[in-house]
């Protein structure tokens, strides 16, 4: 899979959980019961004490989540970038899994909005260590020529090490 | 001069093609060696993330187990102090079935309840015990308890606890059971009611038969017995618990709406004026 054909998928994954953390947010603040073809499990996870955590709604804390990975993904794409996109899904998918745990054997039922976000970020998460791992560790193809060879070690000097 | 001609025709490098050809090579020594340590940094970097990522759900779920599924283990001094506190309340008081007063009491209140409803445990440690103190002691007034489903979102949960109760009032222990249940009610939605925790509250009620008790949780009869609590609720308007239905005994009960569920006035104010009427 190209570089361009892998951050095209993971923004096209992001797009999806960004939908439907958007919907589960505006579901909580709305007082809503959210979409749910199995019965009402999806109300039972809503409304739970696990549906919130420190009073903030998962829901919402999925959102900003999404929110940042997709700024990343869609920012100049550099090692910075790769490599915070990377912690924020590894984060976001082990939070999911705490959260399927929960739906399983607290809650005791499975809200099918959660679970495909679930899904989502367990898709992702290896194709973003993937990414930031396969990389090529010189610099981002810059936009503009940086002159002559000699020029351009002077610029590579210039940059952060590390 | 010949032979340096000789040389350049049978293909040896010049002293600058040679110093080219050195100059590439520690290029690509120098590129292998960064691409290594880019590698390396990468691979720490990432050791470090998953290390965080994991410290975070282990701390979330120490936080949420110490939280999320409080409730008092059968057992332990929390528990001992709330089995001493229900015994204490209901000693000396008759018991039928899920009846508590005695059979002859003027007036009679009729409590719906969910054993997981937060707000039930409310008036249940809160008013009650008042209630029970100066009208049920006295006998004036006796309690039904009725069983609705409202906090408990598993219909077979529900009834498996409510019909503990029932079974437990078939050795007129009904009120220790919900008692100590209320007493000793986790954080709702959290699923803590198992079938340990039915048990674990059984077998603190003193003088309770546990194997005629598990055998009567069988009976058809005392689901029957939810079913028709669930009608009188549905046939009187009520959907929420806790829920009162309150009257003289062998007469019309009404519903009875106290202002608060955790203070005895409101029903201290609605019993005495059937009791002097």
């Amino acid at each position: 899979m190209s570089s361009r054909a892998l951050r095209f998928t993971l923004i096209m994954l992001t797009s999806a959980g960004l939908g439907i953390a958007g919907y589960l947010t505006y579901v909580h603040y709305a007082g809503i019961d959210p979409v749910c073809t199995a019965g009402g499990s999806c109300e039972k996870v809503q409304t739970s004490v696990y549906s919130e955590l420190a009073g903030v709604p998962v829901a919402l804390i999925g959102l900003l989540g999404y929110v940042s990975i997709l700024g990343l993904l869609i920012a100049r794409e550099g090692e910075r970038t790769r490599f915070a996109m990377m912690a924020l899904t590894l984060a976001g998918f082990a939070f999911s899994a705490y959260l399927t745990y929960r739906e399983l054997y607290s809650i005791h039922a499975i809200c099918e909005w959660c679970a495909t976000s679930a899904g989502i970020l367990t898709v992702m998460a290896p194709l973003s260590v993937w990414r930031f791992l396969r990389s090529s560790p010189s610099a981002p193809t810059p936009s503009r020529s940086l002159g002559s060879p000699r020029e351009q070690r002077v610029h590579a000097g210039n940059l952060p090490s590390g | 001069m010949s032979t340096l001609k000789a040389g350049q025709q049978q293909g040896d490098p010049t002293r600058k093609q040679r110093r080219e050809q050195a100059r590439t090579q520690r290029r690509e020594i120098e590129h292998a060696q960064a691409t290594a340590a880019v590698r390396r940094t990468r691979h720490s970097l990432l050791g470090i993330v998953v290390a965080v990522v994991v410290t975070g759900i282990v701390v979330v779920l120490i936080a949420s187990a110490g939280s999320g599924e409080k409730h008092i283990k059968p057992g332990s001094a929390e528990a001992t102090a709330a089995s001493s506190e229900v015994t204490t309340l209901l000693t000396g008081i008759p018991q039928n079935g899920n009846v508590l007063g005695r059979p002859t009491a003027r007036v009679t209140l009729q409590y719906f309840g969910d054993l997981e409803c937060p707000v039930c445990k409310g008036f249940t440690t809160g008013a009650l015990p008042s209630v029970i103190g100066k009208w049920v002691r006295g006998g004036e007034l006796k309690v039904e308890y009725r069983s609705l489903e409202t906090a408990t979102r598993e219909p077979e949960v529900f009834r498996s606890q409510q019909v503990a109760a029932l079974a437990a009032g078939r050795q007129n222990r009904l009120w220790n059971f919900v008692e100590t249940f209320y007493h000793e009610q986790g954080e709702e939605d959290t699923g803590y009611v198992t079938e340990s925790f039915i048990q674990g509250i059984a077998k603190q009620v003193p003088g309770l038969n546990l194997a005629a008790w598990t055998s009567e949780r069988g009976e058809p009869a005392l689901t029957n017995l939810l079913a028709g609590d669930e009608q009188a609720a549905s046939n009187n308007g009520l959907d929420g618990t806790p829920a009162f239905l309150l009257g003289r005994s062998g007469g019309a009960l009404t519903q009875l709406e106290p202002s608060s569920f955790t203070e005895p006035g409101p029903f201290n104010e609605a019993i005495e004026k059937l009791v002097k009427s």
